[in-house]
């Protein structure tokens, strides 16, 4: 879910810190928020919220490097024929 | 209050059609044209729609998708549904919406606006949704797997053919109009073949030099995309280079052709992957820019709302109103080539049930809108213009002059002069003749664009709409090919165990080569038809389409039956009737007119006769014959299949209504979400 990381990571930053530091981290979530709806939109592998993924449902699994993530992702975009439409 | 703003939004829209009908003799703007859509679409939206979300589907939040259940971080990935509309859109848009509203421009914008709007709201915008809705109850399975598990497996086998011939033709089509676009065009073709080093560097940035940094790779080859377009400009004015980038018809044909076999054997992360991305920024960039210049602008619309040429008459394209029409506008009213996007990875990326709804049905009025504004751009076109471009040169007599008076005689006025000043504009040598759509698309978005941001940048505009319709139909044909690859592989496999393997090099050589040659063929066909091939294969992709439709609406009424309210069978019977009396009635029309200009047997005949009477050299005129027969065999097929189709649907579908069949949906069980409200 792109959305809610940033949302999770915006209400972590420190609340009671002084104003401009909470301003930045709000639009440093913003731009987190939309390079991932960016990166959905496209069709481009987000590895972060592929992390995010193993974190949650398998944290026994070893996590793959980018190298090794973008493998997986090119196999599963490409490997069974992903037509573009007329 | 909420009543108040609906019987607002439907009043605006019937203001709109009633300008555009009751509008005589004096220019409409724009305006009422985008009025009269988007207040149709937002009706159709909150009103028709919901019967089938509701009504019939019971789409229903607590039930948890393939994406919340499968899970992977990959593929099925529970997405936001804004972003999934944005990627659905994506995926879905293509060079069809833009091109098949301009060739319909022949008969004037009225006709091809109404079907445009009136064929989405109640039939492709019913057919993406409620295949994306049959399969993502299914576990995301695709269009070919529902139509054997639901119907029978015949009906499956004629799908998978279906859509083999389809991409056959498809890929012909849009190769042909990128290769009338970039013909004899040093700049086009110098920026277009910069796009293959530009790909390539990306591919080894993100796979080689920095592992999965897709963004920065991504970012690097626009910029150097926006490079290569300035750059063309000096190009075509180099005594030195222009001559160099200055291909005939057939010469880029074969390029295309090698560039598809080498784009469907390499690696994807290649070429295939990085080119992928760039289409994709250029289609939601322009697609939207499209959409801000024309309500920015609202320029008057020049085009008559109807020409004399509905009585099939017509020089762009073959045919009357009645059925041509509708077949020529394809993708932007109904798809069936949706249908595999809707059953392939959209179900998969589907949070919750009830956005299905904005997913499938929306994403379709927004593919119909685009159509609407690419009628807009072509409709601007001073109509003497509009035809002194889309008309074969042949056709049109030959010369500049020997055009102007053709042009005339249809009753529409256009100069020499007006057209050597307009080709200089744009950066080009010549317009005349330039068939396929793209060029007159490309001067109408470069008149818009540079009517909202400033005049001089009117040839920049121009490549610029030119470049970007070429990439995406690159990246069709790239993709396509690789799809077409696997189908084969899928079938060689039950012939011949090793050449199912998609990883085993022979076995991909082979196929990727079969399919290149099947669509090379037809593509090279096109491209030495004096007439410009336009002419007789988009009609013929045009109906393959439609019959894919077809089949996609068999298997929405299914899914219907299964679900047991059959009061509401007419939502797809009704698009189904429709779609298969158009597309019969055209095609038997394209095989059996006693016209050599629709009939593809009747031209046969002609060439013929004209042989015996020494005015075409036998082996030009036996090449002819050949294809218009074999256009012909596969018109033929195409009705063949289709026909096939809805009789065993309908025997399915008494059958289960008469009680002598149960009717066993394949829908998988209910599970509870686990998401918070």
């Amino acid at each position: 879910m792109p959305g809610d990381a940033g949302r999770a990571n915006l209400t972590s930053s420190p609340a009671n810190g002084p104003r401009t530091s909470r301003l930045a981290a709000c639009l440093a979530g913003l731009v987190r928020r939309g390079r991932r709806a960016l990166r959905g939109i496209t069709g481009m592998p987000d590895y972060e919220a592929y992390l995010e993924h193993l974190r949650c449902s398998h944290p026994e699994r070893p996590v793959p490097s980018p190298a090794e993530f973008f493998e997986l992702y090119l196999e599963s975009r490409y490997g069974g024929g992903t037509g573009r439409c007329c | 209050m909420r009543t108040l703003v609906w019987i607002l939004i439907a009043l605006a829209g019937a203001a709109g059609w009633a300008m555009l009908a009751l509008a005589r003799g004096e220019t409409v703007s724009a305006a009422w044209l985008v009025v009269a859509a988007v207040g149709t679409y937002l009706i159709a939206y909150r009103f028709y729609s919901r019967i089938i979300a509701r009504d019939i589907f019971g789409l229903n939040n607590r039930r948890a998708t393939p994406a919340e259940r499968f899970n992977n971080g990959r593929d099925f990935v529970p997405t936001n549904r804004w972003v999934l509309f944005g990627h659905h859109f994506a995926a879905i848009s293509g060079a069809g919406p833009l091109i098949g509203p301009v060739l319909a421009a022949q008969f004037g914008y009225l006709p091809g606006t109404i079907w445009i709007v009136a064929g989405v709201v109640l039939g492709g915008a019913v057919q993406d949704f409620i295949v994306l809705i049959g399969s993502m109850r299914r576990d995301g399975k695709s269009l070919g797997q529902m139509a054997k598990e639901e119907i029978n497996p015949f009906a499956g086998m004629a799908a998978m053919v279906a859509i083999f011939a389809i991409m056959i033709i498809l890929l012909a089509v849009l190769a042909l109009v990128v290769v009338n676009a970039l013909r004899d065009s040093p700049w086009g073709l110098f920026t277009i073949a910069c796009t293959v080093p530009i790909a390539l560097l990306m591919g080894f940035w993100m796979k080689v030099w920095r592992p999965g940094s897709v963004g920065t790779a991504s970012l690097a080859g626009a910029v150097l995309l926006g490079l290569a377009l300035v750059g063309g400009r000096y190009v075509a004015v180099s005594p030195v280079l222009a001559p160099l980038f200055t291909w005939s018809g057939p010469a880029i044909a074969y390029a295309l052709i090698g560039y598809g076999f080498v784009a469907s054997v390499l690696p994807v992360w290649m070429l295939l992957c990085p080119r992928d991305y760039l289409s994709t920024f250029m289609k939601i960039g322009t697609v939207v820019l499209l959409g801000v210049t024309v309500l920015l602008v609202l320029p008057p619309l020049k085009l008559p709302p109807l020409t004399p040429f509905i009585d099939g008459t017509g020089p762009v394209f073959a045919g009357k109103l009645f059925p041509f029409a509708f077949i020529t506008i394809a993708c932007g009213a109904v798809s069936g080539f949706h249908s595999l996007v809707a059953s392939g990875t959209t179900p998969k990326m589907v949070r919750q049930e009830e956005d299905a709804r904005l997913i499938g049905y929306g994403g379709m009025l927004m593919e119909s809108f685009v159509a609407v504004m690419a009628m807009c751009a072509a409709a601007i076109l001073d109509p003497g213009v509009y035809f002194a471009i889309n008309v074969p040169l042949a056709r049109l007599g030959g010369s500049a002059a020997a055009a102007a008076e053709t042009i005339r005689g249809w009753g529409f006025t256009v100069t020499p002069e007006q057209m050597h000043e307009l080709a200089r504009a744009v950066g080009e040598s010549t317009l005349l003749g330039r068939t396929g759509g793209a060029p007159s698309l490309a001067v109408g978005m470069a008149t818009l664009f540079s009517g909202a941001f400033g005049q001089h940048l009117l040839a920049l505009w121009y490549h610029f709409a030119i470049m970007f319709e070429a990439l995406f139909i690159l990246t069709t044909v790239d993709t396509g090919t690789r799809v077409g690859r696997f189908m084969l592989q899928e079938l060689g496999g039950h012939l011949w165990a090793p050449l199912g393997r998609t990883s085993w090099y022979p076995s991909i050589v082979l196929t990727s080569a079969l399919v290149v040659a099947g669509w090379g063929y037809f593509l090279v066909q096109g491209v030495l038809d004096p007439l410009g091939g336009i002419n007789s294969l988009w009609p013929l992709f045009g109906i393959s389409n439609q019959l894919l439709a077809s089949v996609a609406l068999c298997v929405g009424t299914t899914l219907i039956l299964k679900t047991g309210r059959t009061r509401y069978l007419w939502v797809t019977l009704l698009p189904l009737a429709w779609l298969l009396t158009v597309t019969l009635t055209a095609s038997w029309q394209k095989v059996f007119s006693a016209d050599p200009a629709l009939g593809f047997l009747a031209h046969a005949r002609q060439v013929a006769d004209r042989i015996g009477a020494g005015a075409i050299e036998p082996g030009t005129g036996l090449r002819l014959i050949f294809n218009d027969r074999l256009d012909a065999a596969l018109a033929l097929l195409f009705m063949l299949v289709v026909v096939l189709v809805v009789g065993s649907s309908a025997r399915e579908w008494i059958l289960v209504l008469r009680k002598k069949k149960p009717a066993t949906s394949r829908e998988a069980p209910f599970v509870e979400t686990a998401y918070a409200g």
